[in-house]
């Protein structure tokens, strides 16, 4: 029981982390149809960034603004220079460009921070914990959660009350219209590739209190994040978080009572366990748990 | 004041659609614009509203002016903002915002804070919307979304409204309740630029009208005029609601991609 409560802690601290991933797809996704493979690497920045600012004797909070900031911009940026160019190409090929981006700002990551590991500082003691139920929680992952919890209620205020969040899901479903009607849609696929950049910065600063180290494959965490955005709906912030959630409790649960029941085979039963439950899921729900059918009528 | 002057319009670089059109919408002035399939009316819509490029289309001739000011160049926000707004082809609203996310969508460029209240103005002379504000707009009647599509390009506060076939695919009841209320948007002094293959509907709404054919104005008078020449008779308002539909189904030139430049 205490090893089932204390799993599931874990596995909800670490799907907050796939689920602030999760959230960068769907900002993006949500405003442009555009899915970008680079979110991992705005990930990886985000977190080096971090390290760097906090060895330099930047004081935490102040920090991760910063690398949220800095990483966000960096998103705006390439929107602005590498795929604004191109928008009205099919979306598959902005797709295929965001792989090189992913690429070219892994191997500029790497020149710069260098491949090896670096620790990731965290604002409470490292080893902390606090007792629920029994179970010894982290204070990283009450971090983690809180992290996301926050992220989640600002996607919710962002996307259903305020202008641009108006402005993105208008530009998703129809860009002429938008235009059409004034929305400045450039400006609407800048911010959104902000707001992702940003996003995955603070899911890379909580994931690095995991392992508590930072480097370069830290990034690959994005693919564990895409069962968790195809899970909940690529347009649903509601559920990539529910879909990062659930994933991370399953791959801890896996790996704490499957993985040793299969012997040496099951050794990372517990990462390709995700994919298994994500096909099951897509194909009885093929919009995913919470994503949404085309209204359409004629 | 609109002012379009010897219009030229190409597509892909190569194919030439408006061949030297000019046009004059007065400010408070309703006009109409007449043509079949293919004539280049949405054309010259896309022109005024900076929307040309997204389809690959260039003015390589002639200017847009608007209250003395160019408009080629301009972003369609700007536009917008300068006071034009549309009533795309087709509705074009977003079917899955609200009704009223719809309207604010149209105020969008607006930074006065009586935007709120504007949009309470407009469910107000749209009861049907009204009772609808919280719905997706994908579920309301195609009568319900042309009316609502009507009431997002308010949401601007245009001096000038350019409307492209409101009455496709509209009843003849519908249709009329539209003509009424660009007559009555019109009246409040919005100056009303009307595409519409629907000329008797057209001729009724509007003071002035022209007539495009394969991108050039052949006709050109006051609606009353327009009713009374022999072309516009036999050939637009000839058409029985029946032909003018079969005509509709031939028309398959819909691109509704994503672009921007
Ligand atoms: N993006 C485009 N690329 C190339 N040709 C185009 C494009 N858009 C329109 N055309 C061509 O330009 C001509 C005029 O088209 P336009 O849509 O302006 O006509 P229209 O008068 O609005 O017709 P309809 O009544 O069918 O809406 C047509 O021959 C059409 O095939
Ligand atoms: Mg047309």
């Amino acid at each position: 029981m205490e090893k089932l409560l204390q799993l599931t802690f874990s596995g909800l601290a670490l799907g907050g982390t796939y689920a602030l991933v999760a959230l960068g797809f769907v900002v993006i996704y949500r405003s442009s149809q555009v899915f970008n493979f680079a979110q991992g690497e705005f990930l990886i920045v985000g977190a080096f960034l971090m390290t760097t600012l906090t060895s330099s004797g930047v004081p935490w909070p102040a920090a991760l603004l910063v690398a949220m900031l800095v990483t966000g911009l960096l998103g705006a940026v390439i929107e602005r220079v590498v795929l604004r160019p191109l928008v009205g190409r099919p979306t598959f090929v902005l797709a295929i460009l965001t792989i090189f981006i992913a690429f070219l700002m892994r191997t500029a990551a790497v020149l710069i921070w260098g491949a090896d590991t670096r620790a990731m500082p965290s604002p409470w003691p490292r080893d902390g914990t606090l007792s629920v139920l029994g179970a010894r929680v982290t204070y990283n992952s009450i971090g983690a959660m809180v992290a996301t919890a926050v992220a989640l209620l600002a996607f919710f205020l962002l996307f259903r009350r305020s202008k641009i969040g108006i402005g993105m899901r208008a530009t998703a479903t129809d860009q002429e219209a938008a235009l059409g009607v004034g929305i400045p849609v450039g400006r609407v696929f800048g911010t959104a590739w902000f707001i992702a950049g940003a996003t995955a910065a603070l899911g890379g600063v909580f994931l690095g209190m995991f392992p508590r180290v930072v480097e370069p494959n830290l990034g690959f965490v994005a693919f564990r994040a895409f069962p968790a955005v195809l899970l909940g709906g690529l347009d649903s912030p509601a559920g990539a978080v529910t879909g990062g959630l659930i994933l991370g409790v399953l791959e801890l649960l896996a790996q704490g009572y499957v993985n040793p029941a299969l012997g040496s085979f099951g050794q990372n039963f517990h990462e390709v366990f995700a994919y298994m439950f994500m096909i099951v899921v897509l194909v009885v729900r093929p919009y995913g748990l919470f994503g949404r059918r085309d209204i359409e009528r004629v | 004041m609109l002012e379009i002057g010897n219009l030229e319009v190409v597509y892909n670089k190569v194919v030439l659609v408006l061949r030297g059109v000019s046009l004059r919408v007065e400010d408070g002035q309703a006009v109409a614009l007449l043509g079949s399939n293919g004539a280049g009316k949405t054309t010259l819509l896309r022109a005024v509203t900076g929307l040309l490029s997204i389809h690959d289309g260039e003015i390589t001739k002639g200017a847009v002016e608007w209250n003395g000011e160019r408009l080629e160049g301009l972003a369609p926000t700007e536009i917008v903002r300068r006071g034009v707004a549309q009533v795309m082809e087709r509705r074009r609203i977003f079917p899955d915002l609200t009704v009223e996310e719809n309207l604010l969508a149209g105020a969008y460029q607006r930074r006065d804070g009586e935007v709120r209240a504007d949009v309470e103005a407009q469910l107000e002379r749209f009861p049907v919307l009204a009772g609808r504000r919280s719905s997706a707009a994908g579920y309301l009647s195609g009568g319900e979304q042309q009316m609502l599509a009507i009431a997002r390009a308010l949401m601007a506060r245009p001096k000038l409204l350019l409307l492209d076939e409101p009455s496709l695919g509209l009843a003849p009841k519908l249709v009329e309740e539209v003509a009424g209320v660009i007559g009555s948007v019109n009246a409040e002094g919005v100056a009303v630029l009307l595409v519409e293959q629907n000329a008797a509907m057209a001729l009724d709404v509007a003071d002035h009208g022209y007539v495009l054919e394969t991108g050039r104005v052949v006709h050109d008078g006051t609606a009353e005029e327009l009713r009374e020449d022999r072309d516009v008779k036999d050939f637009y308002l000839g058409l029985g609601a029946e032909g003018r539909k079969s005509f509709r189904e031939v028309k398959h030139y819909h691109r509704r991609k994503r672009w921007l430049s």
